[in-house]
């Protein structure tokens, strides 16, 4: 029983994880650029809720598109000032251009907010729903609805807007689609801030059981490049697979191991992927 | 006594047979022509001899070695290579040190360089030796290209459109200069899209289309295959028949 | 080997440097953490710079070394010296067990790759607490001083052993770049199939690099161990302490150049030593947000480091005195 709990608590949880994990995969797809600073976006969108929590009474799930936006202009000036130049860089340049991004946020928010650990509380935080022999934990539903409404939002602004077939456009071809009249240049700062904006909305919803500190962001790093590897880089639908994949690995193996080997399975199944199948799941055969 | 055997090879690229139960073979010191449409698979064909592309049948014997499943640098070894359509030259180094690098498969570093001077000499860069790679010109890095394979000492050269973007005096230099390869010994396969100068030099012609052999034989016999001319359409058959 | 003026004065300032320092004093501490930077900044270069393989993951190297040297001594006595062998030989292996199966990975792919080795290592070091000590970290016993035990009353002589690494991995990479082996690296950064084309065995050539490259991180980790006294896993096998670090290390002083790390030790150790100091705790993460913005600035506006301000300082001053 214990087993099926796990099972639903992994994919509850699993659907942030692919809302957190999409903009990263979603920067990959269109730019062919890791971003090593994705999680730091998480950090910002954490402390934007909880400084909307503490001064202005918001809960994290209104808070949430206020983090979005927050996280999307900064991410539109880093991609226009930063990112931008580096696009045709050799992989050196592009890998550590955002590691210093990610030193100068991680070690920003240390110096602007100091260290220490800050919480919300909510009303709901330790409620939890029955569904026969199981437990819903409340945080965990709200966190998953909110994921999933994030999700469709995502995936009718990928298929039916027109910047999300531009951006498509851009990801498969950019040279065709600069013939076709599609401003690349405007189309990589859409993506590159869509994609932490969509990692800082994730990070919100999941303030009401995570504590926000200027190194959170660095917890996430590995789970979520473990994600889209899993799915395959650059597919967004491999990031839903992947993120509830390594949800539910990560519920189960709570079950089995001690909490620091638990990260040591995600790591394990990371190097895996990325020796034996380094497409992902999802991704195409190269 | 042939020096390279190729039976049936064969090669899928998701929906298209790229390569279609090719089969032929090569004796010693000849120059064989290969040719064909864009798209017939000749770079194809050149990719899987030297081992950067697996055959998904078929099978290549080079001087009686089966090359199955060998890795490019040690086909390179056993004495064959091939040089790049669009020249992969490495840029940011010195021209001597591109043709250097390749006599390291045979050589210390002193003896690669005396070797890789030579070979420079052969294609008449050796005044150019010290430029970087990436500042030449096209034709220049193609003979660069060609010289750093040549450092290689290898027994059956393949070469992928050495001729593109050469004036007429630059094409009568590379001719002689692949004849002379071939008096030292050498054995080649030459991929180009100039009629004139495929007929000119090469001992006997293949013909590739949509990843098949369409024909094969001397240059006249070649140019009178009433198939060959039917895939040729067009004034490179008149080429052909002249 | 051509003779050159200007490091032979350098490497002669540096080696007469800690007779000049007080020897139990602050700076010379300094000088010897900032020599091993250099050293394991150069030790990456091997791969970071000759390869291009972006390595994020070289902690694990290094917190191998430090690990086994110490386990050794405690468990069975063994001398350091002998200790950083044995620790060279495990980060020579660990280089090979990760490089084999991400040898076909490319740029970024690669770099997630060792990113996620390193943190492996780390939590395998903080979990196995048997050999470890767990993440309550390991002390390096006391010895009665004497140079076969690696035990010093002083820091000078930890500063000689390190400069002294740092001129072997710095010769190291030398040796590489100027060997057939540096050729075929060369080759191998700039076309891959064309290499493979002309004989290389690229995969072979990589995994040379890489072994050589995880041997000697390791060696120098037996230093660190030896100088610190004690460490745990989190700052030996850190992420942004060691691995991140030593490759922001190279990268702004000059990646693939010899002279690179040492330049870019010199410069961000003292200054980080410095602003630590000068500030202490109200202004945590000061130094390391200065370093992530330098880092920004050389990507974008000197990518090839400080090393090619050196170089065009050089060539105008030339062609000042020729005129």
């Amino acid at each position: 029983m214990s087993f099926i709990q796990a099972i639903l608590d992994g994919l509850l949880i699993g659907g942030v994880y692919a809302v957190i994990s999409i903009g990263l995969t979603l920067v990959y797809g269109v730019m062919g650029i890791v971003n090593f600073a994705q999680a730091e976006f998480l950090t910002i969108g954490m402390f934007v809720a909880w400084f909307a929590w503490a001064f202005l009474g918001l809960d994290p799930v209104i808070a949430a598109p206020l983090s979005f936006a927050v996280a999307f202009a900064i991410g539109w000036i880093v991609q226009g000032q930063l990112i931008a130049r580096v696009l045709t860089a050799p992989s050196v340049a592009q890998i550590f251009l955002t590691v210093g991004i990610l030193i100068v946020i991680e070690n920003g928010s240390l110096l602007l907010f100091g260290s220490q650990f800050r919480s919300v509380t909510t009303s709901y935080q330790t409620a939890s729903l029955s569904l026969g022999p199981l437990f819903v934990s409340i945080p965990y539903l709200i966190a998953f609805a909110m994921s999933l409404l994030c999700g469709i939002a995502l995936w009718w602004f990928m298929r039916a807007s027109w910047f999300g077939r531009a951006m498509r456009a851009t990801a498969q071809n950019p040279a065709a689609a600069r013939l076709m009249g599609i401003d690349t240049a405007l189309m990589y700062k859409v993506s590159f801030a869509l994609g932490v904006g969509l990692t800082a909305f994730g990070g919100t919803v999941i303030l009401p059981y995570v504590t926000v500190f200027p190194g959170v962001g660095g917890q996430f790093v590995v789970l979520m490049f473990t994600v889209v590897v899993l799915g395959g880089l650059g597919s967004v639908a491999g990031a839903v697979v992947g993120g509830l994949a390594v949800g539910v690995i990560q519920a189960l193996s709570a079950l089995f191991f001690p909490i620091q080997l638990q990260n040591l399975v995600l790591f394990v199944v990371f190097i895996l992927v990325l020796a034996i199948r380094p497409q992902g799941l999802v991704g195409a055969s190269r | 006594m042939t020096i390279l055997e190729v039976r049936s090879l064969s090669r899928r690229f998701g929906g298209l047979q790229v390569l279609s139960e090719v089969t032929f073979s090569v004796r010693p010191r000849e120059i064989v022509g290969v040719i064909g449409p864009n798209g017939a698979g000749k770079t194809t064909l050149f990719s899987t001899l030297v081992g950067l592309i697996r055959p998904d049948t078929g099978s290549v014997a080079l001087d009686g070695r089966d090359l199955a499943g060998l890795k490019p640098h040690k086909v390179a070894a056993i004495g064959m290579t091939k040089t790049f359509q669009n020249v992969a030259l490495f840029a940011e180094s010195s021209v001597l040190d591109n043709v250097l690098t390749a006599g390291l498969l045979r050589h210390d570093v002193d003896r690669a360089r005396e070797q890789a001077l030579n070979c420079l000499d052969r294609v008449g860069l050796r005044e150019v030796a010290g430029k970087l790679a990436g500042d030449l010109s096209f034709p220049e890095r193609a003979r660069v290209e060609l010289a750093r394979a040549l450092c290689t000492a290898p027994k059956v050269l393949l070469l992928d459109e050495v001729m593109a973007a050469l004036n007429h005096a630059e094409m009568t230099e590379i001719m002689q200069l692949i004849r002379s390869l071939r008096d030292d010994g050498v054995t080649l396969l030459v991929v180009e899209h100039h009629m004139r100068a495929i007929m000119n030099i090469c001992d006997r012609i293949l013909v590739l289309n949509f990843g098949r052999l369409l024909a094969e034989g001397t240059p006249d016999r070649v140019a009178r295959d009433p198939q060959v001319i039917e895939a040729y359409l067009g004034r490179s058959a008149e080429a052909l028949r002249r | 080997m051509k003779f050159r003026f200007t490091p032979c004065i350098a490497i002669l300032a540096l080696a007469l440097l800690p007779l000049l320092l007080d020897p139990r004093g602050y700076w010379i501490r300094v000088l010897t953490i900032t020599l091993l930077f250099a050293a394991m900044a150069q030790a990456w270069n091997i791969v970071g710079g000759l390869a291009n393989q972006i390595s994020l993951g070289h902690a694990a190297f290094f917190g191998i070394g430090a690990y086994a040297s110490t386990v050794l001594l405690l468990k069975f006595g063994i001398s350091p010296w002998l200790g950083m062998l044995a620790g060279g030989a495990l980060g020579g292996l660990a280089a090979l067990v990760i490089a084999i199966p991400t040898m076909r990975l490319q740029g970024h792919y690669f770099a997630l790759a060792t990113l996620a080795f390193g943190e492996v290592m780390r939590v395998i070091e903080n979990v196995w607490t048997s050999l470890t000590g767990g993440p309550g970290g390991l002390s390096v016993p006391f010895v009665p001083p004497g140079f076969a035990a690696y035990s010093f009353k002083l820091l000078r002589p930890h500063a000689y052993i390190a400069l002294i690494a740092l001129l072997v991995v710095t010769a190291v990479f030398e040796m590489i770049r100027r060997s057939a082996m540096g050729y075929r690296l060369r080759g191998i950064r700039q076309n891959l199939p064309a290499a493979e084309v002309i004989g290389i065995d690229t995969t072979r050539v990589k995994l040379q690099a890489a072994v050589i490259s995880g041997a000697l991180t390791a060696m120098l980790g037996t230093l660190y161990a030896q100088l610190a006294v004690f460490f745990d896993p989190d700052t030996v096998f850190g992420i942004a302490g060691i691995s991140i670090r030593i490759a922001l290390i190279a990268i702004i002083g000059g990646v693939g150049t010899a002279v690179g790390p040492i330049l870019g030790a010199f410069f961000i150790i003292p200054l980080e030593e410095l602003m630590n100091d000068l500030l202490s705790s109200r202004a945590a993460g000061l130094s390391q947000l200065v370093f992530g913005i330098i880092l920004i600035a050389v990507i974008l506006w000197q990518p090839r480091g400080f090393v090619t301000v050196f170089v065009s300082l050089k060539a105008r001053l030339s062609r000042r005195e020729a005129r």
